[in-house]
């Protein structure tokens, strides 16, 4: 990403990366689990005994890698096309 | 970066200058006093609550392995999911609401990140000393005592953070058997991840990112002056008092050599957690802590100038122009405030801890008995709620000469439990006047009669003619 000519600092990429995809994750985590239960999907989907703690730590690294994966893409198309 | 000198500087800018770290020298008086009582609240309450019992349970527990959610006499489902959004909702507006009126009230006296910070900066003072003998300590060399101070810190530091995520999943699980896993070595390997990650984030926050939280990552801090206008409260320097600045002895009299209230003793500017300089006007990176109006306060009593040179005021109030309280933004927001309260309140008050579900078998409309009468099958599903096991009664209404066959007589539910219950209704075809008639369902607790649901289903029969 750059601004004005000017790169910014890594640790600034890596916050504006992983914090917005942290606080939707977490959003996104509240909203889905209060709906679905871990347990009955793994059930259901046939994917064996696992405990409800698991289920919502699984599930809330798996929305935040994907809500990761978005910020990261629109990091990426931030960057100015036309590059000498 | 390299910060290039005489330039003006720009927001974007400063964004990207090195950090520098910002040693926010100890202050006391009215505003601190208040930041310290919200520390005791706040995280008394914080690091309190989970451990009241309430009726043979933990008062207050989102207990996530069993989904379901205690506060005090109260037990919540996923079902009522409904009211979480709506105490969301509430909280936000209650943020706007506030915002509007006095500004960043949050940032200065209840956010986390600044009560946690407070702690953190009380510990670094008790370990390092004052703000000049930490900056003393960081630039000279490494010697024993440097590293014994610093270990001091880091393990003390670690230590309440470890202690902050051990609190913050025991809302989660119940903290006493938390505790018991805890002592005998026997965490499971999940509640031993969250109370490291929430730890490890606590000490990173706290200890070492601190204002740049607030600065670069606090989606609060970019968008609240959205919620500002001319006369929400802010911290603002009587530029027109103050300047010119310039120190002087206390005898002096500043109005003959020329010189505002300001004696430029730059204190304002020590005390700022964000490092900012409160005399070069608004800026975003004022969280509105007031730090700077108790230390210039202290500055002037001693000086024997009149006090607030640094205070709360509204950009109306510092242009001549009468400060309006009640404007329209203030009243939308507190009248959405009121009625999403009184909705909740009203809600939660004839909020009947049973949920009865009708759904009609989808193999068969109907279908003609022996004896020539119409049946249709149905499955109930009957959630109670309640904290307590229950015992039903149901009856069903609506159409003459009702024949209901039901094969599980007694209809009890454990707490939090969900029943199928499949039943049978048969009804005379002479009876139905209509094609799809409308049957009423009606189920109350044999115990407590406030424990009492209706709900609609439908009776479809041959088409009537």
């Amino acid at each position: 990403m750059t601004q004005d000519g000017k790169e910014i600092p890594v640790i600034q990429k890596v916050i504006a990366v992983l914090w917005p995809s942290f606080l939707t994750a977490g959003v996104a985590t509240i909203l889905f689990f209060a709906y679905f239960d871990p347990q009955l999907l793994m059930q259901v989907s046939g994917y064996g005994e696992i405990s409800r703690m698991a289920g919502y730590t699984i599930g809330f690294f798996l929305f935040w890698i994907l809500t990761s994966i978005t910020c990261v893409l629109t990091c990426y198309f931030q960057r100015p096309c036309d590059k000498k | 970066m390299k910060s290039k000198k005489n330039i003006p500087e720009v927001d974007s800018d400063e964004a990207y200058a090195k950090h520098k770290k910002v040693y926010p020298r100890e202050v006391h008086g009215l505003f601190a006093t208040f930041r310290v009582l919200g520390v005791f609240v706040l995280l008394g309450g914080y690091y309190l609550v989970p451990w009241l019992q309430w009726d043979g349970h933990q008062a207050v527990l989102f207990d996530l392995p069993a989904r379901k959610f205690y506060i005090f006499s109260l037990t919540f489902w996923p079902q009522d999911f409904i009211y979480l959004a709506a105490l969301l909702i509430i909280a936000a507006f209650s943020l706007f609401f506030f915002t509007a009126l006095a500004g960043r009230l949050w940032c200065g006296y209840a956010c986390p990140q600044t009560v946690w910070t407070e702690v953190f900066l009380w510990i670094e003072r008790k370990v390092e000393g004052s703000r000049n003998k930490q900056i003393k300590l960081d630039k000279g060399p490494l010697t024993k005592y440097k590293v014994s101070r610093k270990v001091i810190k880091h393990a003390l530091w670690l230590a309440l953070s470890l202690w902050t995520g051990f609190t913050f999943v025991g809302y989660f699980t119940p903290i006493l058997e938390l505790g018991q896993s805890f002592i005998h070595w026997t965490l499971g390997p999940w509640e031993t991840f969250w109370i490291f990650f929430y730890g490890f984030a606590t000490y990173g926050n706290a200890g070492w990112m601190r204002e740049q939280v607030c600065i670069y990552m606090c989606p609060y801090a970019r968008f609240q002056s959205a919620m500002f206008d001319k006369d929400t409260l802010v911290i603002s320097y009587d530029e027109a008092r103050g300047e010119p600045r310039g120190s002087r002895k206390k005898k002096d009299n500043p109005k003959e050599q020329g010189l505002g209230d300001c004696v430029d003793c730059t204190l304002c500017v020590q005390v700022c957690p964000t490092g900012i300089d409160i005399r070069k006007g608004m800026q975003y990176q004022c969280i509105g802590c007031a730090a700077c109006i108790d230390v210039c306060n202290e500055v002037m009593g001693k000086m024997g100038y009149a006090k607030n040179l640094v205070r709360y005021t509204t950009l109306n109030a510092m242009e001549g122009v009468k400060t309006r309280i009640l404007r329209p933004r203030i009243i939308i927001y507190f009248l959405l405030l009121v009625f999403i309260s009184s909705l909740l309140v009203y809600k939660m008050a004839v909020r009947v801890p049973l949920e009865l579900d009708i759904i009609r078998d989808r193999n068969a409309l109907y279908r003609e008995t022996n004896e020539g009468l119409v049946e249709n099958i149905y499955t109930l599903k009957i959630i109670n709620m309640d904290d307590k096991a229950q015992t039903y009664k149901l009856t069903i209404t609506g159409i003459d000469g009702i024949k209901v066959i039901q094969k599980i007589k007694q209809i009890k539910v454990n707490s939090g439990e969900v029943l199928d219950l499949p039943i049978s209704i048969q009804v005379d075809p002479v009876n139905l006047k209509k094609t799809a008639e409308s049957l009423n369902f009606d189920l109350i607790s044999t115990t407590n009669p406030d424990i009492h649901v209706e709900e609609t289903g439908r009776f479809i029969g041959p088409l009537v003619r």
